[in-house]
């Protein structure tokens, strides 16, 4: 930074009236910054408190809210349905994992060694990208259909698999959801790869082969550990996403086949909204502050992560 | 006095227009009572998705009502009742002044005093007393008062495809009259046609629905209420002979298809696509099958829910007119009105039934679907006498139907937190349906045990 | 979403500019993205290299074995990610029947091209397209708006509480969206300041969306890393906080602008959950809310049509600004890293 870093300097150590405020600049200052005040202050910074409160009372929008201690979150622990929904967005995480993290990964490998037509293999990664979420989640719907004249059933059927219930059967609901997702979601993520693996150094290459270093080989030691911080940021920015996920479970099975598809985030919107009677915002918060904590943790590791990285 | 009256209502007319804004205000300005000389304006509901032919149809309705009530100016607003956003444009104040409920929220938004107390304006009725004392007490309060309306009530049925019938060599005019019927036949659809047999809704609390109405069709109840207790009755013979009953057409006779995650809309719309033979669903369901889901009426039939066992009974449930808390006098006035005129006149009053059924018939939609009557049988079949000439659905292919429905028990829906119990059981049957090892006995014990923690729950 | 796209922009870090890009403006875009773009043109000698040397190309066995490696790939990748799409169009003009019975023969039995007329008027895809226009052109201007004044007012200006302000907007990216969402719903339904609910209100999807931390974040570093003479010298011409702003900041932000627009627009595009909660109201509703309430009222063939053009939109915007497109995806990689 330079010296004129503090431009509206020199009124810093003067004494300050309104007056001196005024001149200095103050006023107009202060009218920058009312958007972010009013905006962060009313939409952010306020249902944050707002959120805490909410999670030690009773709220139910008709009567005044109640102060009940920490009886919201004894609620919410003692539900069955919320180890349900842990240990179902646990196990998205982990399917998304497999199926969805190596995935983009290979394909950028193989598609950074493509000479000719380039742009055609990135704009067709990237095309179910485009494609408008819940577009792909109704129209996964359909394909899914669990007869044999569904759409992936034929296709299995002419190689003799199938049919299968997709959606339809406790085991195969999350996997179909995490297919789906990880359709939709890797062209970014490989788009992201082949950004970082143009910045591989080719004399790294060059010094493998002098090494004499297989493509494997190359891929091993020289491309896989300078792709390192970039896989651990997409590794933790995908747990921290999927720990959140809801349009696949909602859109698709409602949470269903008895509940096997019921998401943490699920079950907060339907404490909150799934009761035509009122809900139970004082569950919702209360779980929403559980997720975000954990959540925090991830963050926090993602930013020193982040931090370490972009200063080595 | 003609000088605040004309301000009054001159703040009221914008005042509805703006009523996602104003949120609580003019709920009890005393300015604005019913009077003859105001103009008021409200919101009313028209279904969701109409056919251009409905939509058309409710819109002359609106012009001859305001026609006959020049004071009163009528909005219209897409509004179909769903369970999850209910609350909160509840709480949001964005329902219309004029909505349905189903009775099943009746009694919790009235102790909640979260819909209008029309009682004073619903006594002034011509009809106040002749409401059928099962349907009436849907809209009652603790008291008795009557806060909401009853416009409409069903009772369960079994919906058929006559053409899937006839394609599996059955004889649609004789539908199955003992669930182990229901069985063989499901079983001939599914193995001659390709099509589910029969098929149940499970998802978003129908799951619960249809369970606690094949329930109650075998000799079962979901809850035992005595004097403020409410004990669950999930865990029972009933319960699991259903359960098992379900178990069989899915697994040994693989005739229930490939969905089973359908809820209210999806099945009515497989249905009405020709995929489903036979399903169980409110017996007036044909109007929304013709107006939402294109059927093709010749494929429709609809017959009683054979009952076996001591003590079985039909379910039966309906929808009340409501109208919003936040709605000023005077727009509670002229909602009741608007309720009298849109759906009750026709239940009660010769020319207003004959009226009703030319201009829903010249748009083309259906007229005459069976209901069940909201006041006394006796006056219920007068109205259809009323408008026979009109009648534009198949009505011989209900007969099965309105031939049984009268002589069946009818039993209300369980009264203690209605939706959540349902939603307890929406797991249950899906785990049924699509878990070959699902072990009844556990699922039951469980479900008994997650019912009885939401009763103990105020 | 396997990737945390419209939920969690808050989690990305906002360290822009990469670290070795001392000099701005033009912090923003990858140092991969600069170093690529020279060597484009003669990708086949010399330069830039992939794993697998030029030498190794040269031989013809290893040349087939990633040729034809290459071509299953873009098999793969023409089924994976136009199959659907294709699938998508071919059925929007197919009768449903046709569809429910043989959804794979290429050829229907029919063209029911008033599929595509039918889902336009009588269900009303026009209405749902312009309302998801009206959503995201207001996301967008609401966080420009936020982010450049913010940015400006905190990098610029810098008073006195700015360090407090920075902090407390920070601190907001440790707080999950989804924490926020009964709390802000209920905000919106009695929103303080305010006299009145914003639900139904489009106000209630485009002023929260202005509350990214992200985008003050980003704005920000770009306008710390502007050269400050530029500024001392309009000063010196006798130029106000305003003018400052308007004609000197903003016309070197354009980068940052471009890049806080692509993400407003897509998440403002992708969002679901949100628009669904205060807008109940079907006449308010973007096509990604109504679409799925649409499944149950009509026939499967108009809803197919339906979805196809609620896609082909995005799928032509990406064809043709398809560069951008690519450079923004990669961009969030260059954010990430």
């Amino acid at each position: 930074m330079t010296v004129l870093d503090r431009p509206t300097g020199g009124t810093r150590h003067q004494r300050r009236t309104p007056r001196s405020w005024l001149r200095g600049g103050g006023l107009s200052t202060l009218i920058f910054m009312l958007p972010l005040l009013v905006v962060f202050g009313v939409f952010s910074w306020f249902p944050i408190g707002r959120a805490v409160v909410m999670s030690v009372q009773t709220t139910n929008l008709v009567t005044a809210p109640e102060f009940v201690g920490l009886q919201n979150f004894r609620d919410v622990l003692a539900d069955p349905l919320l180890w349900t929904a842990v240990k179902n967005t646990g196990y998205f995480a982990l399917l998304a994992l497999v199926f969805g993290y190596p995935l983009p990964l290979i394909l950028a490998v193989l598609m950074s060694e493509v000479r000719r037509f380039k742009g055609l293999f990135s704009a067709l990664a990237y095309l179910p990208v485009v494609v408008p979420p819940v577009v792909a989640v109704l129209l996964w719907k359909f394909f899914y259909d669990g007869s044999p004249t569904g759409v992936f059933n034929t296709i299995l059927g002419w190689i003799h698999l199938g049919p299968y219930p997709w959606l339809q059967n406790a085991t195969t609901a999350m996997p179909s959801l995490v297919l789906e997702a990880t359709w939709a979601a890797a062209g970014g993520t490989v788009i992201i790869y082949l950004a970082a693996l143009t910045s591989v150094a080719p004399e790294l290459y060059d010094a493998a082969e002098v090494d004499g270093a297989s493509v494997l080989g190359k891929i091993w030691h020289v491309t896989m550990p300078q792709l390192r911080g970039i896989l651990l940021i997409t590794f933790i920015l995908q747990i921290i996403g999927t720990a959140q996920v809801f349009l696949e479970p909602f859109l698709f099975t409602g949470g269903g086949p008895a509940n096997s598809t019921l998401t943490v985030l699920l079950l907060i919107y339907n404490y909150a909204f799934a009761n035509s009677l009122g809900g139970d915002y004082g569950a919702a918060t209360a779980l929403s502050i559980m997720l975000a904590a954990v959540l925090a943790i991830l963050s926090g590791l993602y930013f020193r992560v982040t931090r370490s990285w972009s200063t080595s | 006095m003609k000088s605040p009256l004309r301000m009054s209502t001159a703040l009221v007319v914008p005042g509805v227009l703006a009523l996602g804004l104003l949120g609580a205000c003019g709920s009890n300005d005393p300015v604005a009572a019913p009077s003859t000389g105001g103009k008021v304006t409200i919101e009313v509901s028209i279904d969701q998705g109409l056919e251009q032919g409905a939509i058309d149809a409710f819109n002359a309705r609106v012009k001859q009502f305001q026609t006959a009530n020049p004071d009163i100016t009528v909005k219209s607003k897409e509004y179909t009742w769903t369970g999850t956003t209910f609350a909160a444009e509840l709480a949001g104040g964005t329902l219309p002044d004029v909505f349905p409920i189903p009775f099943t929220d009746g009694r919790g938004l009235i102790e909640r005093k979260q819909i209008a107390d029309l009682s004073p304006l619903i006594a002034k009725l011509p009809y106040a007393e002749k409401f059928n004392p099962k349907v009436a007490q849907a809209g009652e309060a603790a008291d008795g008062k009557m806060w909401a309306i009853p416009i409409a009530a069903y009772g369960q049925g079994l919906h058929y495809n006559r053409t899937l019938f006839t394609q599996a060599g059955l004889d649609p005019d004789k539908p199955p009259t003992t669930w182990a019927e229901v069985r063989t036949d499901a079983k001939a659809i599914a193995d001659k046609t390709g099509q589910a047999g029969y098929s149940e809704m499970t998802q978003s609390n129908t799951g619960g629905w249809i369970l606690t109405t094949l329930a109650y069709a075998n000799g079962g109840r979901v809850e035992a209420v005595d004097g403020d207790k409410v004990t669950a009755t999930i865990d029972t013979p009933a319960m699991k002979k259903v359960l098992e009953y379900l178990k069989s057409l899915r697994w040994d006779d693989n005739s229930m298809g490939a969905n089973f995650l359908y809820d209210w809309g999806t099945i009515n719309q497989d249905f009405a696509a020709g995929k489903i033979g036979m399903y169980v669903s409110g017996g007036g369901n044909y109007g929304n099958l013709f107006t939402q889901n294109g059927l093709k009426p010749a494929d429709y039939g609809v017959t009683i829910l054979p009952l076996e066992g001591s003590d079985a009974g039909v379910l039966g449930g309906g929808t009340l007119a409501a109208v919003s808390a936040k709605a000023s006098p005077a727009q509670q006035a002229a909602s009741v009105k608007w309720i009298d005129y849109y759906y009750m006149q026709k239940l009660a009053n010769k020319d207003a039934a004959i009226l009703d059924a030319q201009t829903t018939k010249d748009a083309g939609q259906p007229v005459g679907a069976p209901q069940l009557p909201v006041f006394d049988r006796a006056t219920y079949d007068e109205s259809q006498t009323w408008i026979k000439g009109l009648i534009n659905v198949p009505i011989d292919q209900m007969k099965p139907f309105t031939d049984g429905i009268f002589d069946q028990p009818l039993l209300p829906e369980p009264a203690s937190s209605t939706q959540k119990l349902y939603a307890a059981l929406d797991p249950v049957v899906q785990a049924v349906l699509t878990d070959k090892n699902a072990d009844v006995d556990k699922l039951l014990a469980d479900a008994q045990v997650t019912v009885q923690s939401i009763l103990g729950k105020p | 979403m396997t990737i945390p796209s419209p939920v969690t922009p808050a989690l990305v870090p906002f360290e822009v500019g990469p670290p070795d890009a001392a000099g701005p403006p033009g912090p923003g875009i990858s140092t991969a993205a600069r170093r690529r773009r020279p060597a484009k043109k003669p990708t086949t000698e010399l330069g830039d290299r992939g794993i697998v040397s030029m030498a190794d190309w040269r031989r013809a066995r290893v040349r087939r074995a990633m040729r034809s490696l290459q071509a299953v790939l873009l098999g793969l990748l023409f089924v994976a990610g136009l199959g659907p799409i294709l699938w998508l169009a071919k059925s929007a003009i197919t009768p449903t029947q046709d569809t429910l019975r043989t959804p794979l023969s290429i050829f229907p039995h029919g063209i029911a091209w008033a599929n595509l007329g039918t889902a336009w008027t009588r269900v009303h895809i026009d209405q749902y397209f312009f309302n998801t226009v009206i959503i995201a052109a207001g996301s967008w201007l609401v966080q420009l708006l936020v982010a450049t004044t913010a940015g400006y007012a905190l990098s610029v200006l810098r008073p006195r509480y700015g360090k407090a302000i920075t902090g407390l907007v920070l601190g907001t990216l440790f707080v999950p969206s989804i924490v926020l969402l009964v709390p802000l719903y209920l905000t919106v339904l009695n929103p303080p300041l305010l006299n009145g609910s914003l639900l139904n209100t489009f106000w209630a999807v485009w002023l929260p969306a202005g509350a990214s931390a992200f985008n003050v974040m980003l704005v920000k570093r770009f306008f710390d890393n502007l050269p400050r003479e530029v500024f001392e010298a309009a000063r010196v011409d006798g130029a106000g906080p305003f003018r400052l702003f308007w004609s000197v900041v903003l016309p070197m932000s354009r980068p940052i602008i471009g890049v806080v627009s692509v993400f407003a627009i897509i998440a403002s595009w992708k969002d679901f959950l949100w628009p669904m909660l205060v807008l109940p109201n079907p006449a308010l509703q973007p096509l990604s809310v109504r679409l799925p309430a649409l499944q149950r009222f009509i026939e499967l063939d108009v809803f197919l049509a339906a979805l196809a053009i609620s896609t082909i939109i995005p799928v032509v915007l990406f064809l043709v600004f398809q560069r951008m497109f690519l450079r923004g995806a990669g961009f969030g990689g260059a954010v990430k890293g």
